[in-house]
């Protein structure tokens, strides 16, 4: 199988090529047309770094064949490069969000329903281990009926690729990079449809590092009647040992579940600074999650979460940005 | 001091061996259930409101939230000092008239919120106050329990006002403690299940037992805004019998971030063949620094000596309005504005 990375300017992009570099009968090659921001390793060095093939253009790219792409690009620049492998028939791993507007995610929706292409939302933390339990023990009436959830993604202010803090580049600031993940994790788990979105915002923290907001959160109403509060916030201390972290606390009307994705490390003291050391364990999600999209591939079969997952995780996100500009709860657009 | 607390259920047993501790006289008068109080912990029966009230010097409202405001004006009006559980009163308009009736009377009136006095919550202000945190950005704060079946009106939201007005409101105010004035609040809330007919019976809940197939569960999440510009969003939920008193906040700002929860920072961790049954109804506390002790301490101080105290009527009035404005927003569907400073 022939996989393909279009764009080396999300970070992610690196860890898909190192994950799927050394997979037997896959080859990897990537394309990541500049110019790149000053200071990053992008491009042709990148991928001799990583030890995979590269092209120069996104043409030379689709001119070798690839069965299957991963769009890695900045979030703004996802559509034409998902159009782009649909017409040349390959499909598509779409790094999150969908897209940063809403006529960008349809567009995009159609072209691979168009060209017959699969199109999979990279959502990592739906494979992971801890989350298949809790979707078991929900789906076994462990928890009752879910009346809330609590989700939080709370990372430092992503430094190794600069358009994270523009917001043209990026479809925003923290709403864009963190509200996705958990609204797809409700998605997963309940399958219920968002309604309404509520959301405020600051700029109080990495004030200095960009123009979007840095502090968000964010309630969703779902049609089932249970109600979700995320808090997508940048507000990991750029000095912190790690990057930061997701959680989700689901309370039912027989109990609750507390998920630390990756919450699991050994902790100690560095003895020269006093500082903390933390040293995060556990499976890496990315490997289930590429299985997952390589394996569909092969058989021909919707891997999932899927476009409409992509669609509708875009729809609250947009809403968020929306009700947070506005000051008033915005109804989510059904797809 | 003679004090003389109104209602014997649960919370009584957080208040009436506390006052005696502080070596107050106490008379009890409640609909039910006081001299099963006064057995457990010592004071005495008063047998009417009226005896109460014409014996006392401060009067300490542990009763139903509906019945704060008619109890607190009585009280007020007859030159008792009041100590008033939260939520001060169900209304803004009844808060707002109590802090009034307070400064016309020049009485002393205190709201119990407890948790300003719950240690992880006052060091957490204590660092804010230093600045150890910078300029707050982005406030969390979580609570969460066993649905109250233990007496019916916790039920009937225009009696309790729920979730919201019956325990996020600590949440409440302790964000606007932390924060400052708040100017816009959105909520969310939800119920499911039957909330049932539980008995009244006055006395503790016999937790975990009575009702794991009954399942009714109320949540609500609560966003604000405060006049600095910081973000705070508190989320509670009455769920199963058996659950342990959860609660817990991270607070983000320029300076760095702190971060407690009481499930996770625990410095006694049983793991017992006869352990003592799950679920709380109040959160189990250090003895040593009982914050139920603290917080009746720093009132019977302020009533005795004129010491200032840490929460204050007016506190208790603008927790009211936080928590009523957010269930009008739950109710309407839309954020609701609240002036900054309304707070009498």
């Amino acid at each position: 199988m022939k996989i393909g990375i279009m764009s080396f300017a999300h970070t992610h992009a690196a860890s898909y090529a190192r994950l799927l570099r050394g997979e037997p009968d896959i080859e990897v090659r990537g394309a990541d047309p500049g110019p790149h921001q000053a200071g990053e390793v992008r491009g042709a060095e990148l991928a001799r770094q990583l030890g995979i093939g590269y092209a120069d253009s996104y043409a030379e790219l689709m001119a070798w064949g690839p069965d299957a792409v991963l769009v890695t690009s900045e979030n703004a620049n996802h559509r034409p490069l998902v159009e782009l492998a649909a017409k040349h028939r390959a499909h598509i791993l779409c790094e999150k969000p969908l897209a940063t507007t809403w006529p960008d995610g349809l567009a995009m929706v159609q072209a691979a329903r168009e060209a017959g292409v699969l199109l999979m939302m990279a959502f990592p933390v739906r494979f992971a281990s801890d989350f298949a339990r809790l979707r078991a023990q929900h789906a076994a009436g462990l928890l009752g009926q879910v009346v809330s959830i609590r989700g939080t993604n709370n990372g430092k202010l992503p430094a190794e690729r600069a358009w994270f803090a523009d917001p043209g580049l990026a479809g925003g600031g923290a709403f864009a990079d963190h509200v996705v993940h958990i609204a797809d994790l409700v998605e997963a788990l309940t399958g219920a449809e968002p309604r309404a979105v509520t959301a405020v915002s600051n700029r109080k923290l990495y004030a200095d590092r960009t123009e979007a907001e840095t502090g968000g959160l964010v309630m969703i109403s779902y049609a089932d009647g249970a109600i979700a509060a995320i808090d997508c916030s940048w507000s990991r201390p750029a000095s912190a040992p790690t990057w930061g972290g997701l959680t989700l606390s689901v309370a039912g009307t027989l109990g609750s579940v507390d998920l630390d994705f990756f919450g699991p490390r050994a902790r100690g003291l560095d003895a020269a600074t006093g500082r903390p050391i933390e040293l995060p364990y556990g499976p890496h999600h990315d490997v289930p999650m590429l299985r997952e999209f390589t394996s569909a591939v092969a058989a021909g079969r919707q891997p999932q979460p899927d476009a409409d997952v992509g669609l509708r995780t875009l729809a609250v996100m947009l809403a968020a940005q929306e009700s947070a500009r506005t000051g008033t709860t915005i109804a989510v657009r059904p797809i | 001091m003679r004090v003389g607390l109104v209602g014997a259920g649960v919370i009584s047993h957080n208040h009436l061996p506390h006052l005696l501790r502080l070596g107050a006289e106490v008379r009890v008068y409640s609909e039910a259930g006081a001299p099963e109080l006064v057995a457990a912990h010592g004071g005495a029966v008063a047998v009417s409101l009226d005896e109460l009230l014409d014996w006392a010097q401060v009067i300490d409202l542990a009763s139903p939230t509906h019945t704060h405001y008619a109890l607190a004006r009585q009280a007020l009006s007859a030159g008792r000092d009041v100590i008033c559980e939260k939520p001060l009163a169900r209304t803004d308009e009844q808060a707002d008239e109590l802090v009034e009736l307070a400064r016309q009377t020049g009485r002393h009136l205190y709201p119990s919120h407890v948790v300003r006095y719950f240690p992880a919550y006052a060091r957490l202000q204590g660092a804010v106050r230093d600045g150890l945190l910078g300029d707050l950005a982005v406030l969390r704060f979580y609570r969460s329990g066993g649905f109250p079946v233990r007496s019916a009106w916790f039920a009937d939201r225009d009696l309790s006002g729920g979730v919201v007005l019956d325990m996020m409101i600590h949440d409440l105010d302790i964000a606007r403690w932390l924060a400052g004035e708040v100017t816009q609040v959105s909520a969310t809330w939800t119920r499911a299940g039957d909330a049932g007919q539980p008995a009244d019976t006055g006395q503790p809940a016999d937790t975990g037992q009575a009702h794991d197939t009954g399942q009714p569960a109320e949540a609500s999440h609560v966003l604000l805004t405060h006049e600095s510009g910081a973000i705070t969003q508190v989320s509670g939920v009455w769920g199963a019998a058996h659950l342990r008193f959860t609660t817990g906040y991270f607070v983000a700002g320029t300076g760095g971030t702190l971060q407690y929860d009481r499930a996770a920072d625990r410095g006694f961790v049983p793991d017992l063949a006869r352990g003592p049954a799950q679920g709380e109804a109040v959160p189990e506390t250090d003895p040593a620094e009982d914050p139920y002790y603290l917080v009746l301490a720093d009132f019977l101080g302020a009533i005795r000596d004129g010491t200032p105290t840490r929460v204050t009527a007016a506190d208790g009035a603008a927790a009211v309005r936080i928590a009523n404005a957010a269930l009008r927003s739950a109710r309407t569907g839309q954020p609701v504005t609240l002036v900054a400073g309304a707070a009498s």
